[in-house]
């Protein structure tokens, strides 16, 4: 055995063959195999099997490969109508037209419709605002007569006549209108929610007793909240007289910017009604018990049980007036429940923890993290782990069966052909 | 970009016209950038005329690679349908992809991609069916095709080279593809395609020439170091 040092490697010789080289290793290679017989004879074996593999020959394409790709008919003649169409520059246009067209007409369809109901919606609350304010109005004596007969004095006197009414006759009294008097306008308790962000908190907290003071109203309940390192907050449950609700409310409006309005109408004309009836009744009742007391003579025992029975009534009595003065006085004054948030502003002077401490709670959660994972992981296997264990070793051996065999499909389609 | 488009397309005109035909040819590779002897028009100005809508262009470049694309399809599949149905769907898919061409590339290295993936396509699809759905896999029968004896010698030499080594072969011997066409087409480094190349020679000789005594000084050897031969 002996060694022939070459300056050009085999595969360089085959690069030259192929004429994969640059012109100066073209050059070089060239020189080289022209004094190296051994060198000559690699190139040479190239060359002689690519002769030889020129013996492996295909037939001819079939004609009607042609035929089928011939211009204008079939595939081909679709595919340039569509490319000329395409670069055609009117053609283009006129797409671009129809889009913008079709694109407008669908905007129009979609935003009329919302317009009109916007619209709508609009004339509605209009209308309804101009309803509530004239209900307003006239809400601090729902049956109070306009202009001048007074529905209490109406019910005063036929309570004086005695007449016992029926639940129709009530309804009629509420809702019908009665000659000399117009129609009495339903008693309604109105809330309002409101949550207000405001800039300047300390401000806003004056203006909010300027404006109770100014509107006569007053606050039920208040509370404000000052917690550390968050925005400042105060929740009040103001009450308004009814007819100053609607200014009193814009003038809260004007205090920040509004996130959350919700207004609310409870009629309670029905139970207003239920409420004087039943106190009409029970008064007629203590008024004829106390005329037994003094008319009638009996023995002990029967008067000391019509007293009782005239305190029992006596103190349904006051109950119901109770009620209709609370009846009464939600009706007249509305309750608006207020939040008032502060636009928080990060404190530059709040003392944040030092850079040490974070790290150390950072390397603690993370410790605690990974241990959480590798806990989690643990527990999912020891679960679930005999399981897919047992679907692997049942599914493994028909899956490599399927596995090789489609492997060994792809080895022979692609196998040489002819 | 349009300069580079130019340039190349000039370059392409510049050079001389070698035939894309079935016989391999031992000149280095400018076929590539070549332009018809008839037409004097490249192949890829050609394409850009026909994705503007020129049925000409594409006339001429069917008529062009019908036989390269055909012979590329005959020599990997079994039957000559499935080849004459292969080399179709590459048109049609030269067809679809028209107004999207762009010439970064030569059109003869874009074409054979295109061809080289239906043929992938066409493989996997078929080795599916054989592997889930039982469909025989139609596989060459040399012996039975017309045939002179030394193609049979070469067809079943091909054959049992690995796979990668022979596609290889192919696209160099048949196809015509440079190195780097190869390597940008298999997605394969230069340096490997070249070794590749060179082991697929070798072996392909020791096959056809079993006494041509593999280890002698004439065959080329494996390297210990670069240029000598034991």
């Amino acid at each position: 055995m002996n060694t022939t040092t070459h300056p050009f490697a085999p595969e360089e010789i085959m690069a030259f063959v192929d004429g994969e080289l640059s012109a100066e290793q073209t050059q070089a290679v060239s020189s080289h195999i022209g004094q190296c017989a051994e060198c000559a004879t690699v190139a040479a074996n190239h060359r002689g099997l690519s002769e030889q593999m020129t013996s492996w020959r295909v037939e001819l394409a079939p004609a009607r490969l042609s035929d089928r790709f011939s211009a204008g008919t079939g595939e081909v003649a679709s595919r340039l109508d569509v490319l000329k169409r395409r670069r055609s520059p009117a053609f283009r246009y006129a797409i671009g037209v129809a889009s913008g067209l079709a694109a407008l007409v669908l905007l129009l369809a979609i935003a009329i419709p919302n317009l009109l109901r916007s619209k709508m919606a609009a004339n509605e609350a209009s209308q309804i605002a101009r309803q509530r304010a004239e209900e307003t109005s006239k809400i601090t004596d729902p049956y109070s007569p306009v202009p001048s007969a007074s529905p209490r004095s109406g019910h005063g006197e036929r309570a004086d006549k005695g007449e016992a009414k029926s639940d129709e006759e009530k309804e009629e009294v509420i809702h019908s209108p009665r000659p000399g008097l117009t129609l009495a306008a339903p008693m309604i308790a109105r809330t309002v929610s409101l949550s207000i962000v405001v800039k300047e908190f300390d401000a806003a907290r004056v203006s909010l007793d300027a404006i109770l003071a100014r509107h006569n109203g007053y606050a039920a309940g208040l509370n404000v909240a000052t917690p550390q390192g968050a925005a400042r907050m105060l929740q009040a449950s103001l009450r308004i007289p009814a007819p100053q609700l609607v200014a009193a409310v814009a003038e809260l409006k004007a205090l920040g910017r509004v996130e959350n309005e919700a207004q609310n109408g409870e009629e309670v004309t029905q139970q207003h009604a239920d409420l004087l009836a039943r106190l009409k009744n029970s008064r007629e009742t203590e008024l004829r018990l106390q005329d037994v007391l003094r008319t009638r003579t009996g023995k002990v025992k029967d008067i000391l049980e019509v007293e009782e029975e005239i305190a029992r009534v006596r103190g349904e009595i006051e109950q119901m007036e109770a009620e209709q003065q609370t009846l009464e006085h939600r009706v007249n004054f509305a309750t608006i429940d207020l939040k008032l948030a502060e636009e928080y502003k990060a404190q530059l002077s709040s003392p944040a923890p030092s850079v040490g401490m974070q790290l150390r709670n950072s390397t603690v959660n993370g410790f605690r993290n990974a241990w959480e994972s590798l806990l989690g992981i643990v527990l999912f296997l020891t679960e679930s782990g005999p399981t897919v264990l047992l679907w692997l070793l049942i599914l493994a051996f028909p899956a490599r069966l399927v596995w090789r065999r489609y492997q060994r499909s792809l080895a022979m389609g692609s196998s040489v052909g002819v | 970009m349009q300069d580079a488009l130019t340039a190349l397309v000039l370059n392409s005109e510049a050079l001389p016209q070698h035939a894309m035909d079935e016989t391999p040819s031992r000149q280095p590779n400018p076929a590539s950038l070549r332009a018809d002897a008839s037409t004097g028009v490249s192949d890829e100005r050609l394409m850009l005329e026909f994705s503007k809508g020129s049925s000409d262009a594409f006339t001429e470049l069917f008529s062009r690679y019908k036989q390269p694309i055909y012979g590329f399809f005959r020599r990997r599949v079994a039957e000559s349908a499935q080849a004459e149905e292969l080399t179709q769907e590459t048109f049609v898919a030269l067809l679809r992809a028209a107004a999207r061409y762009e010439p970064r590339a030569l059109f003869r290295t874009y074409l054979y991609a295109i061809g080289f993936k239906i043929l992938r396509a066409h493989r996997r699809k078929t080795a599916f069916r054989a592997a889930f759905f039982g469909d025989r896999l139609s596989v060459p029968d040399p012996s039975k095709r017309d045939a002179t004896e030394s193609s049979l010698w070469v067809r079943r030499a091909v054959e049992k080279l690995e796979p990668m080594d022979r596609e290889i072969l192919l696209l160099r011997e048949f196809e015509q593809l440079s190195y780097a066409e190869i390597a940008d087409l298999l997605q394969l480094p230069l340096n490997t395609v070249r070794s590749r190349l060179f082991r697929a020679r070798t072996a392909l000789r020791n096959l056809l020439e079993p006494n041509a005594a593999p280890a002698t000084q004439n065959a080329p050897q494996p390297i210990g170091r670069k240029g000598e031969r034991v």
